[in-house]
């Protein structure tokens, strides 16, 4: 999926490791991204996020002055901007601690750089998706923000439920999404017995967005978990 | 109180023997002591030899100077009374003593004592044959009557009371056993916990505290240790993050960097795949000791097998397993409903080691399938693959091989250990267990079958 309307972003790093600083920092620039703003502990970091007015916040737990999850309680009294933890402890109460209180997501370190990005890529899409409105496939273009598949020049409408199945899945471009999570989209929770349903959406979905909807290049099938998008290379 | 029981039993015999021994003393010793006196008092000065003698030798003429002398050297005075009540003789007769005596007063000495002299009296042809003993000499019963019923039963009488006391004797004895045990029997249910390394909490008053003291100080000080050990092995791990991260963001970047060399690129991606190895080490280690020293709460919940089983197939497949190695996911529709309660980190942690193990026991590659089936005793979790699978020496080799955090064994190597540890300490957690067996044609499979009491909700109709 193209993502280069993210790297536009501003992201606020707050680690008291100037080296680990250096290296995400150096790898979120390898990757586009432009604007970085680092801070090393609490205080600068509450005042970086304030001057700043980063679009993402990735904070460590630990901080010299205090804890990451004070310092996020502080940033939300009048921003909503999202927030990644990024921490050396991996305690199943801490991770809970953090996305309880309305974290995006939380990284338990040793991680791979890959990893790392894929976990911003997801929490910024998500936050910025009104941003993308297209999405180019293989044989059409997806414009979300008029639930239209523009096929050669054809105008065809996507229904409430296609959209939002194509927008799950665009969400998550080229990764495997499983039948539950596709059901929870459509349906809510503890959605069952809705596979039928679900296979039914994704064939009107191909016969929209393939140029054969019987060998289907775009939207694939993951025998027995679920469904993939590919975007165009 | 079973034990008790045979307890009981077992001493009962000697606890009658006992009782048997305590009553030969006693009689013994009452012989010996009440019975020696009274023996020695009866000897031949006692008052009916005495009587029987003096009777035989008095004649008209008094006594023979022999028994007189035997009289005075026993101070006892003997008088001889006439139908009238007169002393007709007497031998060394104390001057208080009167030598007239009415019928009443004989009626009354005979029985007893005259002028406090102990005195006991023999019929004679001639008269009433009389010998006073020295005062304080002997006592005698003056009211020695009783019930000719109370005589008979008697010997009862003695029996009922040695009964009794018997009896009384063996509750004491029970009870006093009865409340050693009843104390005891927590100590030593406690100790056992003890021995598996379990911490206790005693509480036991009287004399035995001191005991359960004891033993809820060594379970804190063990309790101390493992959280000392745990939180030590924390802490290594949280300080081997940061250093780890940044090792394995430098070396990706290295490898992806177009600029070095493809040997310089070859090696940082060697660096890499191993600092991901130590990754792997060091969250499981952490989580291992966490779950070994019960300092990691499990987050149970509702969850639906089938869903987790799907979510952790496409986190594994998205994260990128490489070409040659294959994940299929296979859910019987008994088992498509099925829901336990369980921490469902925990378990995919464990399938995702599964799978890891999988994946790096055969790196020529292989095809990895899990599974899911419901049966009416239990819910299996099978993690299966077509490589190269394990020798039987080496299956009975890891089943056999001992819990690597209580093995002293120095030459402990966890080349196969921690990842497959931690999927079995998870599975124990959750009351589960973990089976391995050779696959059916080639590769190895593991199953993991948690019990239908962990199963809530499961509709095998659909």
């Amino acid at each position: 999926m193209d993502n280069s309307f993210l790297y536009s972003k501003k992201l606020l790093l707050v680690d008291d490791k100037p080296e680990l600083l250096k290296m995400v920092t150096a790898i979120l620039m390898d990757e586009g991204f432009q604007r970085l703003v680092t801070a090393a502990n609490m205080k600068e970091g509450f005042a970086a996020a304030k001057a700043e007015q980063p679009d993402l916040v990735i904070l460590d737990v630990c901080l010299p002055d205090g804890d990451g999850f004070s310092l996020m309680r502080q940033i939300r009294e009048w921003s909503d901007v999202p927030v990644i933890f990024l921490t050396a402890r991996d305690e199943a109460a801490d991770k809970l601690a953090g996305l309880g209180l309305g974290a995006d997501d939380y990284i338990a370190k040793p991680f791979l750089p890959q990893e790392f990005l894929l976990r911003v890529y997801a929490v910024l899409r998500r936050c910025y998706k009104g941003d993308v409105a297209v999405l180019k496939l293989d044989s059409c273009t997806v414009d979300f923000s008029r639930a239209e598949v523009d096929k050669g020049g054809e105008i065809l409408p996507l229904t409430a439920m296609e959209h939002r199945l194509l927008e799950t899945l665009a969400k998550n471009e080229g990764r495997i999404v499983t039948v539950d999570t596709l059901c929870e989209a459509l349906w809510g929770d503890n959605p069952f017995g809705y596979e039928n349903s679900l296979n039914a959406h994704v064939r009107r979905i191909r016969e929209k967005i393939e140029a054969d909807p019987s060998k289907p290049v775009s939207l694939l099938t993951v025998k027995g978990l679920g469904y993939k998008l590919l975007a165009r290379k | 109180m079973k034990a008790f029981g045979t307890y009981i039993s077992k001493y009962l015999l000697s606890f009658f023997a006992f009782a048997l021994i305590l009553l030969l003393v006693n009689i013994l010793a009452f012989a010996l002591t009440f019975g020696g006196i009274v023996s020695r008092e009866y000897g031949s000065t006692s008052p009916a030899n005495m009587l029987e003698a003096v009777a035989a030798d008095l004649s008209a003429s008094g006594i023979s100077e022999e028994t007189e002398q035997e009289l005075n050297r026993n101070q006892i005075w003997a008088m001889l009374l006439d139908a009238g009540g007169r002393c007709i003789w007497e031998v060394s007769l104390p001057e208080e003593i009167p030598t007239q005596y009415t019928i009443q007063d004989v009626a009354v000495f005979s029985k007893g004592y005259l002028q406090d002299y102990p005195v006991f009296v023999r019929n004679m042809d001639n008269g009433l044959l009389v010998l006073g003993y020295p005062k304080d000499s002997f006592m005698k019963l003056t009211g020695n009557y009783f019930p000719i019923r109370a005589i008979r039963l008697f010997p009862l009488f003695v029996t009922g009371i040695l009964a009794i006391d018997i009896l009384l004797l063996f509750l004491v004895y029970y009870f006093s056993k009865r409340k050693i045990s009843k104390n005891t029997d927590p100590i030593m249910a406690s100790i056992k916990t003890l021995s598996t390394g379990k911490p206790v909490d005693l509480s036991i008053r009287g004399e035995l505290s001191e005991i359960a003291d004891s033993v809820n100080q060594a379970s804190q000080v063990l309790s101390r240790q493992n959280q000392a050990r745990a939180n030590w092995i924390s802490g290594v791990s949280h300080d081997i993050r940061t250093p780890l991260s940044m090792i394995m963001g430098y070396a990706q970047r290295i490898a992806g960097d177009h600029g070095a060399s493809g040997n310089i690129q070859q090696e940082a991606e060697i660096i890499r795949a191993q600092s991901a190895k130590i990754k792997d080490l060091v969250q499981d280690l952490n989580l291992v000791s966490q779950l070994e020293y019960e300092m990691q709460p499990l987050h149970k919940e509702p969850v639906r097998l089938s869903k987790l089983l799907r979510s952790c197939a496409a986190d594994l497949l998205n994260a990128g397993i490489g070409e040659k190695h294959s994940i299929e996911v296979e859910i019987s529709p008994e088992a498509e409903t099925a829901v336990i309660e369980c921490d469902a980190r925990l378990i995919s942690r464990a399938i995702g080691n599964l799978v890891q193990n999988s994946i790096n026991h055969n790196p020529q590659g292989c095809n990895i399938i899990l599974s899911l089936d419901c049966s009416s005793e239990d819910v299996s979790i099978t993690v299966a693959d077509n490589g190269v699978g394990m020798s039987a020496e080496k299956l009975r080799e890891l089943e056999e091989k001992p819990h690597y955090m209580e093995s002293t064994d120095e030459r402990l190597d966890l080349r196969h250990g921690l990842g497959l540890l931690l999927v079995w300490q998870i599975v124990e957690a959750h009351g589960g267990i973990m089976k391995i067996v050779n696959g059916t044609c080639c590769g190895i499979k593991i199953v993991l079958i948690f019990t239908r009491k962990s199963l809530i909700y499961s509709n095998p109709g659909n």
